[in-house]
């Protein structure tokens, strides 16, 4: 009899914490930046306050050659890379990653991708139109984008993505294969590896966890 | 007695699995899967399914097949203009990987035949080697 109790008493004991344990996990995503670091000093000490700010304006041209600034994204999330047509290493991948995104996004107006080449004397307007096309992109759901040489590269360095030229390099280039996931108030949401299936598993999990939250 | 029979013969038997394990990864496929894995799957993707209409399939690719002779120099050397594979044309150059000796050709080859487009394994590695000597000689040539 006792034996009874206490195992009815522990298995309460469980489906209560297994309950809450979920009930917790409430998901979140942080804010990753840009942060802006305030320094002030008060009674001759230095405070340092960290407030995030938004990604910055921006200028580029698509395969269509539409101007992409700032205002095409106003109110959509963003998903965005840097990459060249004539990489042979990761950018395959990564586009053939991005092109998933894009297919299930087909008709979501709130979602939108942009792709910077960071090789803007090779990548033309009418070589990423004919890349594109290659591709099956739709130009209104992923803008692929060229511009001015030091706009594109100090863009990187804003988003914290590794992109150089290096004549070491396969193609010429070297860069990060990051993906990154940008809010409607333009803050960095998420960082995630573009060459990794199950890494965009999630980045898509994310974009359908913010645009419900929104 | 029996115990200690069975002993050793589990013994014997992890021995063989260890065997085995270290020779079935230098079977050519594995080797060639690995290959294709490091030099051709960043555009030719993971199952050789190429991607759209820039990087052509090398699995299920009637070009390939009907190509099998020229495909050792053709990853040794790279190839550019255009190609149709399976009723498509593609037009991105291909780079060349002369850095990979003739056994690892022969290996990459045997997987993309064999593993990809479900070929008869009878490809030798002496062919390849043939072939790679003929198209050193034609590029010498050229």
């Amino acid at each position: 009899m006792v034996n009874k109790s206490w195992r009815i008493g522990l298995s309460i004991v469980l489906a209560v914490s297994i309950i809450t344990a979920c009930e917790s996990e409430t998901k979140q995503l942080p804010i990753l930046g840009p942060t802006i670091i305030k320094n002030t000093v008060v009674d001759g000490a230095l405070i340092s306050d960290t407030t995030f700010g938004a990604i910055r304006g921006f200028k580029f041209w698509d395969q269509d050659s539409n101007v992409i600034t700032e205002n095409t994204v106003e109110g959509k999330l963003y998903v965005t890379d840097f990459f060249f047509t004539s990489c042979p290493t990761i950018c395959p991948k990564m586009k053939q990653q991005m092109l998933r995104i894009h297919d299930r996004y087909l008709d979501e107006d709130k979602v939108v991708l942009l792709s910077h080449s960071i090789d803007p004397v090779r990548d033309s307007v009418q070589r990423l139109k004919t890349f594109a096309e290659k591709l099956g992109v739709q130009t209104e759901k992923w803008h692929l984008m060229t511009g001015n040489r030091d706009s594109i590269y100090s863009m990187a360095k804003h988003y914290v993505i590794a992109a150089q030229e290096d004549p070491d390099a396969p193609g010429g280039f070297a860069h990060s294969g990051a993906f990154l996931l940008v809010d409607t108030k333009r803050q960095i949401r998420g960082i995630y590896d573009g060459t990794d299936p199950q890494e965009v598993d999630q980045l898509m999990d994310d974009i359908q966890f913010l645009n419900e939250q929104e | 007695m029996n115990k200690n029979k069975r002993i050793s013969l589990a013994l014997a038997s992890i021995a063989t699995m260890t065997v085995c394990f270290e020779s079935c990864n230098y079977k050519p496929k594995n080797q060639g899967r690995a290959l294709y894995n490091q030099h051709c799957s960043s555009c030719h993707m993971e199952n050789g399914q190429g991607l759209g209409e820039l990087y052509p399939p090398v699995a299920k690719s009637d070009y390939v097949l009907a190509n099998k002779e020229s495909l050792a120099c053709l990853i040794k050397n790279g190839v550019s203009g255009p190609v149709t594979v399976n009723g498509v044309t593609y037009n991105t150059a291909m780079s060349g990987n002369p850095q990979l000796t003739q056994n690892e050709i022969s290996n990459l080859v045997y997987y993309i035949l064999v593993e990809l487009n479900g070929h008869d394994d009878s490809y030798s590695f002496k062919e390849v080697k043939q072939q790679l000597g003929q198209c050193l000689i034609s590029q010498d040539e050229s």
